[in-house]
C-alpha cells in the first residue's frame, strides 16, 4: 500500500510542477495573446483562398493577436448577427453592409467607434468610407464597394441590330422592344428574392429625385416629393413592356443554372440589372466555370429632363464592423489591414470585389468591372440601395411593396403608401 | 397485439384489379420525385440540364463519391447522430416516467398537467428561438450539442406524452393488482410490467423523435456557429448554396444525407402500425 | 402474507393513511419531475419570455425598450398581408380535410387488403415523411421549374396544354404548394388509418354480408363509424399542422410571389428575421398559439369527448 501512495503522491507533484512551469513559461513569454473572431460570408468563389492567406498573413505580422475565422452562408447572417449581438460574446469582426442596419446597431451600443483609430488612413478609401459613417463618425469600413449596372450579352444585342449600348431612358426602352422582336429574353430578373426588383424603382427614384431628396430620405422617411410616385410609373412603363423572362416571379437571383444569373451567363437571356459580384456569380453557373466572353457593362440610363444629377448611380458594398467587446486596437488593425494596398489589390485580382483603396484600382483585371470602377470612381453621386440605406424594418417593407407592384398587386401609389406606412410606425 | 394478426385482411369492399392499379399509380406519384434525386446523383449537371427526364447515360459516380470521402459529410452525420440519440433517449425515458402517472394515476390536477404538457404542440419553435438562445447561453451550452438536443427533446415531450397516455391506460387494471400481490411497487410495475407491455408505442415514439431530431433544422441553426459541429440539415444547407450551379452534386448530398433515416424506419417500421394503433383506440 | 423481502406491499392496511399519501406523492414527484423540469426549462420559460416580447416594440438589439402594449396585435389584425395569411392558413386546413382524408382513407383501404408487398408498399409511402422538409422543398424546387421535369412529363403524357408556372403564377402557387404538402404527409395518416383499419373485425363485415349490405354499405355503416376515432386524431393533428404550416412553404417560396402563398408563421418570420421586428413577430407567434389552443380547447370538448368516454372503442377494444 506504501508505495503505491509513494507514487501516487510523487506523480501528483510533478504534475503539479508541469502545469506550474508551463504556465509560468507562457506568461513569463510574451504578452498575452489575443483572439478576433472574424464572422464573414465568403463560402464560395474566389474569396475564399483570399481570405485564408489574409488571417495567416495578420497572424504572422501580429504574433499575439489570433484570427479566428467563422465562414457563415449569407443568409444565415441576419439570422444569426442580432441574436449574437444580444448575448455577451459576440463575435469581434463581423460583415456590415452600412447604412440604416448600422444605424440600429450603433443606435444599441453594438458596434465600436473606430474614428480615432481609423483616422491615419480612412481618407486613402475616399469617399466610399460616408456609407459606413453614423452621425459622422465611422462605425465600420468597407472593403468593396461596387454600383449597380446592366450586364448583358454583346452578341445578342448585336443580333437584336442594337448598335450601342443605350445611355437614355428612351433609348433603353427602344432596345427592349428590339430584343423582343428579335425572339430574344430582353431582361432576366430574380424576382423570388425581391431585392433585384427594388434595383429598378432605387435606380428610377435616384434618377428622378434629386440628390437632397434622396439623402433626406433616410433620416426623415418622408416620401411626399411627386419624384417618388414617378418612379413607379416610369417602373410600370418597363413592367408593361413584359420584358422579362416566362415565370420571372419565382426566380431566384443567383442559385442554380435557372436563376437570373444563370440565365444570362448560359445566353437564355440578354441582360440584368445587378451588382459588381455578378460575375463571380455567373462564373460558377457556367458549364466550363468561366465568366462568359460575350458579357459587357454599361450603366443605368439618365432619365432626360430630372433634377437629379446625371450619371448619379446606386450602389453598395462590403465592410466590416467590430463588436462593442472587441479588443481594441487589434480589431482596427485588422480592418486597416484588410484595407491595406497589399490586401486590396488582391480584392481587385481575383475578382472578388472592387477595391476602395485609392491607387489599387488598375488591380482589376476584368475589362467589365474595370468599367465599373470607373463609373463609381467619378459618380457624382452614389446612393446606397435603399433596403440598406433604411432601416430594415422599412427596407423590407419598401422591398415587399415593390415586389408586389413586380406581381401586378400595386400601384405606384400604392408602393409610396406602404412605404410610407411602414416609416410611420417606427 | 393479436388482434393486428387476425386483421391481416380483409375482403371487403372492392374488386382486385383496380385496387392493384390504384396502388400503382400512387406508388408512380410517390417515388418518382425520390427517384429523380437518387438517380441525378449519378448524372452531371450537364446530362440534367439536356434532359431533365432522362436516365444516367453515362452513369457517373464521382458526385456520390465525392460526398462519400468528404470528412465534413461524416461528421455531420456523426453529430446528427449522436444528437438524436440524446434527445430521443432523453425524451422516451422522461415522457415515458410522466405518462405512467397520467395515464394510470388519480390525483388532483392530472388532467390539467397533460393539457399544459400539450401546449408545448401549439407553439412554433421558431418564436422561442431568441428567449432560447440566451438562456442556452448562459447555461454555458452554445456551440455544443447537448444545447441542441435538450430543447429537442423538450419540444417532443407534448406529441410523445399524448401518443404513450392512451397505450399505458389500455393495459388492464388486473395486472397493476397481480404485480402488487407480488410486491412490486410502483416503480417494480413500471419498470418490469409497464414498459415491456408499452413497447409497440416507445418503439412508435422512438422512431418519431429521431425523425424529428434528425431533420431538425432550426435549433442547430440557433445554437451551431461552428462547422465541425453542425448537423446534416445545416450541411445540406451549407452544400446547396455553396454548389448552387452543380444540381447533380447537390442531389447526391442530399440522397446520401436521406439514407440514414430511412434506414432507420426501414428497420424499425413494422412497430409504427402497432404502436399508433394502441394510441387511436385510447 | 409477507413477501420475500419482506416487505408488505400491496397491503392498504400495512401503513398509517398519512404516510401511504405522502409516499404516494413522493413517487408521483420522481415519475412526473423529470418530464416538467426539462419541458419548463427549455420549452415553457423561453416561450414565456418571447410573450413578453410582443408588448414591445422592438428590434432585437440592444436592451428591451418601447412598451407598447396591445398595439402590435392590433397592428397584427389590421395588416392585409397578415389577413391574407390567416386566409390560407384557412383554406390550407379545408383542403386538407376535404382531399387528404379521402385519399389517405382509400389507400388505407387498398392496403388493409390482403395483398402481396403490402408491408414493401406501407414502406413506400411513408417515406416522404421521412424525408425533411428542406429536402422536400429543394426536390420540388428542381421538379417544378419552368420546363423542368414535371413539365417535361405532362408534354411526354401529351398534356401539354396544362403546363403552367407553377410557382410563379400568383393564383396557383399556393395549391401547386399544398400538392407538395400533401405528398409528404399524406404517409402518416395512411398509416395512422391503417392503425385504426386493424380494429375493425372482419366478423362485422361478413355479419353485414350476411344481412344483405353492399360493399358499400359495409364500408359507410360498419368500417367509418369504427374508424371513426382515428379519423378525429388525424384531423386534429392534421389542423394543427396546416395552422403552423411553415419549413416547406418558406424555402419554396419565401411565401410569394408578393404574398400569394404566405402562411401566418412565413409570415411571422418574414417580419422577425427580415425586418428585425422581434416583437411585432412574438405577436404574431401568440396570436398563432392562441388559434391553435382555442382550436385545441374547442376540438378535445366537442369532439375527442366522446372518443374518451369509450363509447365505440370499447366494442372494438
Amino acid at each position: 500500500m506504501k508505495i503505491w501512495k509513494l507514487l501516487g503522491l510523487a506523480a501528483l507533484v510533478t504534475a503539479a510542477a508541469t502545469v506550474l512551469l508551463t504556465t509560468t513559461t507562457a506568461s513569463a513569454g510574451g504578452k498575452e495573446s489575443q483572439t478576433l473572431v472574424w464572422w464573414h460570408n465568403v463560402t464560395q468563389g474566389p474569396g475564399v483562398k483570399l481570405y485564408k492567406d489574409i488571417a495567416a498573413e495578420f497572424q504572422k505580422q501580429h504574433p499575439g493577436i489570433t484570427i479566428k475565422a467563422v465562414p457563415l452562408q449569407n443568409e444565415q447572417f441576419k439570422t444569426k448577427i442580432p441574436i449574437a449581438l444580444q448575448s455577451d460574446s459576440p463575435p469581434d469582426v463581423f460583415q456590415s453592409w452600412g447604412g440604416g442596419g448600422l444605424v440600429d446597431q450603433q443606435k444599441a451600443g453594438k458596434v465600436a467607434d473606430l474614428t480615432k483609430y481609423v483616422k491615419p488612413w480612412i481618407k486613402s478609401i475616399g469617399g466610399t468610407a460616408a456609407g459606413w459613417q453614423v452621425n459622422g463618425k465611422q462605425y465600420a469600413v468597407p472593403y468593396s464597394v461596387g454600383v449597380v449596372g446592366f450586364w448583358y450579352n454583346k452578341q445578342l444585342f448585336k443580333q437584336a441590330g442594337i448598335a450601342s449600348a443605350p445611355k437614355t431612358w428612351p433609348q433603353f426602352l427602344a432596345a427592349v422592344a428590339k430584343l423582343k422582336q428579335a425572339g430574344i429574353t430582353p431582361i432576366a430578373i430574380g424576382s423570388k428574392d425581391e431585392w433585384p426588383d427594388a434595383f429598378y424603382w432605387d435606380y428610377l427614384a435616384t434618377k428622378l429625385c434629386s440628390k437632397p431628396v434622396m439623402q433626406s430620405s433616410a433620416v426623415t422617411y418622408n416620401f411626399g416629393n411627386p419624384c417618388w410616385t414617378k418612379a413607379g410609373e416610369y417602373v410600370q412603363r418597363l413592367l408593361d413592356a413584359g420584358p422579362f423572362q416566362n415565370g420571372f416571379l419565382a426566380t431566384p437571383a443567383q442559385q442554380g443554372a435557372s436563376s437570373s444569373a444563370g440565365l444570362v451567363a448560359n445566353g437564355k437571356a440578354a441582360m440584368e440589372l445587378q451588382g459588381h459580384w455578378n460575375p463571380g456569380v455567373m462564373q460558377a453557373l457556367t458549364p466550363e466555370n468561366k465568366v462568359p466572353s460575350f458579357l459587357g457593362w454599361f450603366p443605368f440610363p439618365n432619365v432626360p429632363g430630372s433634377k437629379a444629377i446625371p450619371g448619379s448611380l446606386l450602389g453598395g458594398g462590403d465592410g466590416y464592423a467590430c463588436s462593442w467587446k472587441a479588443p481594441q486596437p487589434a480589431c482596427a488593425q485588422f480592418l486597416a489591414y484588410i484595407d491595406s494596398p497589399s490586401v486590396q489589390r488582391r480584392v481587385g485580382s481575383t475578382g472578388f470585389g472592387l477595391p476602395v483603396r485609392k491607387g489599387t484600382e488598375n488591380s482589376v483585371k476584368d475589362p467589365n468591372l474595370r468599367t465599373v470602377l470607373k463609373f463609381r470612381s467619378t459618380s457624382p453621386f452614389i446612393q446606397l440601395y435603399l433596403d440598406q440605406a433604411y432601416s430594415a424594418a422599412i427596407g423590407q417593407a419598401l422591398n415587399g411593396a415593390i415586389a408586389k407592384q413586380f406581381a401586378g398587386k400595386a400601384t405606384p401609389a400604392q408602393v409610396v403608401a406602404q412605404i410610407e406606412a411602414a416609416a410611420k410606425k417606427k | 397485439m393479436s388482434r393486428a394478426q387476425s386483421r391481416a385482411g380483409s375482403t371487403a369492399p372492392f374488386a382486385n384489379v383496380p385496387v392493384y392499379v390504384v396502388a400503382l399509380l400512387l406508388t408512380v406519384i410517390v417515388l418518382v420525385p425520390i427517384g429523380f434525386v437518387v438517380l441525378g446523383g449519378f448524372r452531371t449537371t450537364g446530362q440534367i440540364a439536356a434532359d431533365p427526364v432522362g436516365l444516367p447515360d453515362p452513369w457517373v459516380t464521382h458526385n456520390y463519391v465525392s460526398v462519400l470521402t468528404s470528412s465534413a459529410f461524416w461528421r455531420q452525420l456523426g453529430n446528427s447522430m449522436i444528437v438524436a440519440a440524446i434527445a430521443t433517449g432523453l425524451v422516451v425515458t422522461v415522457s415515458a416516467m410522466a405518462a405512467y402517472p397520467l395515464s394510470r394515476m388519480q390525483f388532483r390536477g392530472r388532467e390539467a398537467l397533460f393539457v399544459f404538457f400539450t401546449f408545448g404542440l401549439l407553439f412554433p419553435v421558431a418564436v422561442a428561438a431568441l428567449p432560447l438562445y440566451l438562456l442556452l447561453r448562459q447555461l454555458g451550452l452554445l456551440e455544443s450539442l447537448l444545447g441542441v438536443a435538450l430543447p429537442e427533446a423538450a419540444f417532443a415531450i407534448p406529441i410523445t406524452i399524448i401518443i404513450l397516455r392512451p397505450f399505458m391506460r389500455a393495459i388492464p387494471a388486473e395486472l397493476e393488482d397481480a404485480a402488487a400481490m407480488d410486491g412490486c411497487g410502483r416503480f417494480g410495475f413500471f419498470l418490469l410490467v409497464l414498459v415491456p407491455l408499452s413497447q409497440p408505442a416507445l418503439v412508435t415514439v422512438t422512431i418519431l423523435s429521431v425523425i424529428l431530431s434528425w431533420n431538425n433544422f432550426i435549433l442547430p441553426l440557433l445554437v451551431l456557429t461552428d462547422p465541425g459541429k453542425w448537423t446534416l440539415p445545416l450541411g445540406v444547407a451549407q452544400y446547396s448554396s455553396e454548389h448552387s450551379a452543380d444540381t447533380a452534386a447537390i442531389l447526391a448530398f442530399t440522397t446520401l444525407s436521406m439514407v440514414p433515416a430511412l434506414l432507420f424506419f426501414l428497420a424499425a417500421q413494422r412497430r409504427i402500425v402497432g404502436g399508433l394503433s394502441g394510441a387511436v383506440k385510447g | 402474507m409477507t413477501t420475500l423481502d419482506g416487505s408488505t406491499a400491496g397491503r392498504a392496511e400495512a401503513r398509517p393513511a398519512v404516510v401511504r399519501h405522502r409516499r404516494r406523492w413522493l413517487e408521483l414527484g420522481v415519475f412526473l419531475a423529470p418530464a416538467i423540469a426539462l419541458y419548463v426549462v427549455f420549452l415553457i420559460v423561453p416561450v414565456v419570455q418571447a410573450v413578453r416580447y410582443s408588448t414591445y416594440d422592438w428590434n432585437g438589439l440592444g436592451a428591451l425598450s418601447d412598451y407598447v402594449g396591445l398595439d402590435n396585435y392590433r397592428e397584427a389584425f389590421g395588416d392585409p398581408a397578415f389577413r391574407q395569411a390567416m386566409e390560407h392558413n384557412g383554406i390550407l386546413v379545408v383542403l386538407s380535410l376535404v382531399f387528404q382524408l379521402p385519399l389517405a382513407l382509400g389507400v388505407a383501404l387498398v392496403l388493409n387488403r390482403r395483398m402481396r408487398g403490402r408491408g414493401l408498399l406501407r414502406v413506400i409511402f411513408f417515406a416522404p415523411y421521412v424525408l425533411s422538409e428542406a429536402i422536400t422543398a429543394v426536390i420540388f424546387l428542381q421538379l417544378l421549374q419552368p420546363d423542368g421535369l414535371v413539365d417535361e412529363v405532362l408534354r411526354g403524357m401529351g398534356l401539354g396544354a396544362l403546363v403552367q408556372l407553377w410557382l410563379a403564377d400568383l393564383g396557383l402557387v399556393f395549391y401547386t404548394l399544398f400538392v407538395v404538402i400533401t405528398w409528404k404527409y399524406i404517409g402518416f395518416a395512411i398509416i395512422l388509418f391503417l392503425a385504426g383499419l386493424q380494429g375493425v373485425p372482419d366478423e362485422l363485415h361478413e355479419a353485414a354480408a350476411m344481412d344483405g349490405a353492399s360493399s358499400w354499405q359495409s364500408l359507410r355503416l360498419v368500417t367509418l363509424p369504427l374508424l371513426g376515432p382515428t379519423i378525429r386524431i388525424w384531423a386534429f393533428l392534421a389542423i394543427i399542422g396546416s395552422i403552423q404550416l411553415f419549413d416547406i412553404v418558406w424555402i419554396m417560396t419565401l411565401g410569394g410571389p408578393a404574398g400569394a402563398s404566405s402562411t401566418m408563421a412565413t409570415y411571422m418570420v418574414d417580419q422577425g428575421v427580415n425586418s428585425y421586428r422581434i416583437g411585432y413577430a412574438t405577436s404574431v407567434a401568440v396570436i398563432l398559439f392562441a388559434v391553435c389552443f382555442v382550436f385545441s380547447i374547442l376540438y378535445q370538448v366537442f369532439v375527442l369527448r366522446r372518443d374518451v368516454r369509450g363509447g365505440t372503442t370499447r366494442m372494438a377494444g
